[in-house]
């Protein structure tokens, strides 16, 4: 009995300490906990997202892929060498209330390489700058490639080319945060300059930031956001439905509920997602790859359009070639891939294997998320070209590895952007150098394209090599482009201003409740 | 009594040290390494890589992995969790551990009452239309999934009534889905029990007794009659807890309640293994405890078990 009067006291208790949120809250789901909310550790997706509206860095973009100048008022390349002179914004306070100096920078850019600090994302975004090495070995924590110029002037020099740092999304933090709030400062307050400021993260609940009524530029219109944590897809639904969520990130397990629900036709919002899709045919691990008619002839195969009705219920997009809309650098007219069967048998006699005699068997492989796709392509490639294909479902992280090794043959799979310009494809993707290239198809034509672009800072003229880059990979087949899948959101008919973009949602500023 | 509970305490070490050499080598076992998983997309990078094998001291032989496991949870220590950067194991807990004991608890607590009250008024009706309503209700009840239950009673009284939430923890309308959900399978099962338990003691001699002596039915069957079921019946709450700990996996998944049960399962799928063994243990602990306290009862119930554990 005393038990059942216990249970009964916690339950009042738990009455107790309930919260109501405030009706200019905004509430939105997110598939989990934060991994921590530090600028210089994040490297997840959900950090990302709540980061995003809490620090900010020289540059951001809009929903339509177009550069903002944000704390670097302008910036110019040093005349002679690689690297560039920055006037950084004056009158900017971080939510300290210290203002954003040269010496922030130069704290934050030495911070992603500190050898203790466990640099996420960010720690890619650094490695040109001169010394960086020396950082990163524990030799000095002066960042040698950084000079102070004064309060709202920095230098960056860099070892190679690379013209693009200031649309990188590092995200400047408070120098004094350390001395203040000591080492643990990330578990209580933020050090940023952004709209919003963190306010309390409750694990397994919900992540809280109030809007910064200091911000230097457009205030928000709302009182605060809440990242709620529901890592379901099917619970996060309800919760729309009932009314708990203000904008809804549709996951994976219930896009076909969604699409198919035309009472929800005027709340959804369909976007591209920032995310290159292919199938990849590494020649190294199976040499019938090497032939290029053997590519294009499984390319012709792929029915594009049926599986964008099929599988994804129309929030999919056809993808020309490796760039997504919405990222700088992508060209709309770049021909589209063929469905053509009969094609691909011909093109497969002419490679020396009529009716797929001669090829031996082949798995196709990738994680659980792409078992349908791979069954597809397993049956539509032994049904048109008499290939034989079996299909491989592998676990994540063993799959992740075995990609970057080189040892997979065949295999569907995205590559996330984390900037918005073409390069981050064009390099990581299929640059003979990449440790991302995992489909190990070289080309010494693509390369030197590549490469001249990262040391051409005119916009134009890089979009121009990008372009001729992306050709050269859709006339050899590099692999099959697959349809691009969207990102799909919806919002309450009370709340305008809140935009899903290929890049997640664009920062609250806008959003406003009714 | 005391030397009783001690001895059963002492019983506890063995058992636990056994759920963490399994937990431990399981976890082992499993494909997916938790650096890889950290580093994701990036585990090509094996400066990196490197850097969190050290600092997890994941680069270390087996054996003293466990070693070094085995002295940390020794002192409580229970490291750091893979998944949240630089956030003790024992944090990560600490939100949880608060939660799903009282939803069990509570569930228990619901089941009990409404399972004991059902079966008694089952036995006292028997073979009438009460009485097979009630083993009508029990079979759905003990049949249906609690998934099912819980996507039906979210539709009809979340979306369509609006009376209650769909999900979440911290005020008490939230916490009332949940608890039915997980108490609707004990509850059945318990009336059930009741229900065979009652009628069997009611056929017994000294209920005919009690009742020739001219008391009154409630008195017989709740000072006669169930007092003498309540014994069988404790030891079957022990098993009955059980079920609710594993059924809070579900229901804390469904109503999305940042209990340990959602906890463990995040943290199996982000390999946050550190974590999901910690709580393999307090549920182990839990379960021990639960049945440790069942016994402890048995004795404040039936005399004859105080006499035999010494107890004057």
């Amino acid at each position: 009995m005393r038990v059942l009067a216990k249970a009964f006291a916690g339950f009042l208790m738990l009455a107790a300490v309930a919260t109501a949120a405030d009706a200019k809250t905004l509430r939105i789901n997110v598939t989990g906990d934060p991994a921590m909310l530090d600028p210089i550790t994040y490297s997840e997706l959900v950090a990302g997202r709540v980061l995003r509206n809490v620090y900010e860095g020289f540059t951001d973009f809009t929903p339509d892929g177009k550069i903002v100048n944000v704390l670097a008022e302008s910036w110019t390349a040093l005349p002679g060498e690689h690297g560039f002179r920055f006037n950084l914004r004056k009158n900017v306070k971080f939510h300290s209330g210290r203002a954003f100096t040269a010496k922030d920078v130069k704290y934050t850019l030495e911070q992603l390489a500190a050898p203790d600090t466990k640099a996420g994302i960010g720690a890619g975004y650094v490695a040109r700058i001169v010394g960086i090495e020396d950082v990163k070995g524990g030799k000095t924590k002066d960042l040698s490639g950084v000079k102070i110029v004064d309060d709202h002037t920095i230098e960056i020099r860099f070892s190679k080319p690379d013209v693009l740092f200031p649309i990188y999304p590092i995200w400047f933090m408070d120098s004094g945060i350390v001395a203040d709030k000591g080492a643990d400062w990330v578990r209580s307050v933020s050090a940023g300059t952004g709209p919003f400021k963190f306010k309390e993260w409750r694990r397994g609940t919900f992540v809280e930031i109030d809007a910064n009524k200091d911000y230097w530029g457009n205030k928000a219109k709302i009182d605060a956001v809440r990242f709620l944590v529901i890592p379901n897809g099917d619970t996060a639904l309800a919760q729309y439905e009932a009314g708990e969520l203000d904008v809804l990130d549709v996951q994976e397990s219930t896009i076909r509920r969604v699409m198919r629900d035309t009472s929800k036709d005027k709340e959804r919002q369909v976007v591209p997602r920032a995310q290159s899709r292919f199938l990849a045919m590494n020649p190294l691990v199976y040499a019938p790859f090497k032939d290029k008619r053997v590519r294009e002839a499984i390319s012709l195969t792929i029915n594009r359009d049926g599986m964008i009705r099929g599988f994804y219920d129309n929030a999919a997009f056809q993808l020309h070639g490796i760039t997504t809309p919405g990222v700088a650098g992508y060209f709309n007219d770049l021909p589209k891939p063929k469905y053509d069967p009969e094609a691909a048998k011909k093109l497969l006699a002419e490679a020396g294997f009529p009716g797929g005699k001669g090829l031996p068997p082949i798995d196709i492989s990738s994680t659980a998320v792409f078992k349908d796709e791979l069954t597809y392509y397993a049956n539509e490639l032994n049904r048109t070209l008499g290939m034989q294909v079996n299909v491989n479902v592998v676990e994540r992280a063993t799959f992740i590895r075995a990609m970057n090794a080189g040892e997979v043959a065949f295999f569907p799979w995205g590559w996330t952007s984390g900037y918005p310009d073409a390069m981050y494809y064009l390099e990581q993707m299929w640059h003979s150098k990449s440790p991302y290239n995992r489909g190990r198809w070289f080309n010494a034509k693509y390369d030197a394209l590549i490469d001249e672009a990262t040391a051409t800072v005119d916009d134009a003229k890089r979009f121009q090599l990008y372009r001729q880059a992306e050709m050269v990979y859709i006339e050899d087949f590099g692999a099959a482009p697959l349809p691009m899948v969207a990102s799909i959101a919806l919002v309450k008919p009370n709340v305008t201003g809140a935009r899903a973009t290929p890049f997640g949602f664009d920062r609250f500023v806008f959003a406003e409740i009714k | 009594m005391l030397r009783f509970v001690a001895w059963r305490l002492a019983g506890l070490v063995p058992v636990l040290g056994i759920v963490l050499v399994a937990t431990f080598l399981a976890t082992y076992a499993l494909p997916g390494d938790p650096v890889l998983v950290m580093l994701s997309d990036h585990s090509s990078n094996v400066e990196m890589a490197n850097r969190l094998r050290a600092e997890y001291g994941l680069d270390q032989p087996l054996w003293k992995q466990f070693f070094n496991y085995i002295s940390g949870v020794a002192v409580g220590d229970f490291g750091m969790s893979y998944r949240f950067v630089r956030i003790p194991v024992v944090e990560v807990l600490s939100d949880g551990i608060k939660i799903s004991p009282i939803l069990a608890l509570a569930a228990l607590a619901a089941a009990a009452s409404i399972g004991i009250g059902a079966g008694i008024l089952a036995a006292i009706k028997r073979n009438s239309g009460i009485d097979t309503a009630i083993i009508l209700i029990l079979v759905a009840g003990l049949s249906i999934p609690n998934f099912a239950f819980a996507t039906f009673f979210v539709y009809i009284f979340s979306i369509k009534m609006g009376a209650l939430p769909v999900a979440g923890w911290g005020r008490i309308d939230q916490a009332i889905l949940p608890v039915a959900i997980l108490a609707i399978p004990s509850a059945a099962y318990i009336a059930r029990l009741t229900r065979t338990f009652m009628l069997e003691v009611l056929g017994q001699d000294y209920i005919r007794t009690a009742r020739a002596k001219g008391l009154a039915e409630r008195v017989v069957i709740a000072r006669h009659a169930l007092r003498n079921i309540l014994v069988p019946l404790l030891t079957s709450m022990g098993i009955i807890f059980g079920g609710l700990i594993s059924g809070t996996f579900v229901v804390e998944t469904i109503f999305n309640i940042p209990g340990l049960g959602r906890l463990a399962i995040d943290s199996v799928f982000a390999r946050d293994y550190p974590v999901a063994m910690a709580i393999v243990m307090l549920f182990t602990a839990f379960f021990v405890l639960i049945n440790l306290a069942v016994d402890v009862a048995y004795a404040i119930i039936d005399p004859r078990i105080r006499q035999r554990m010494g107890v004057k």
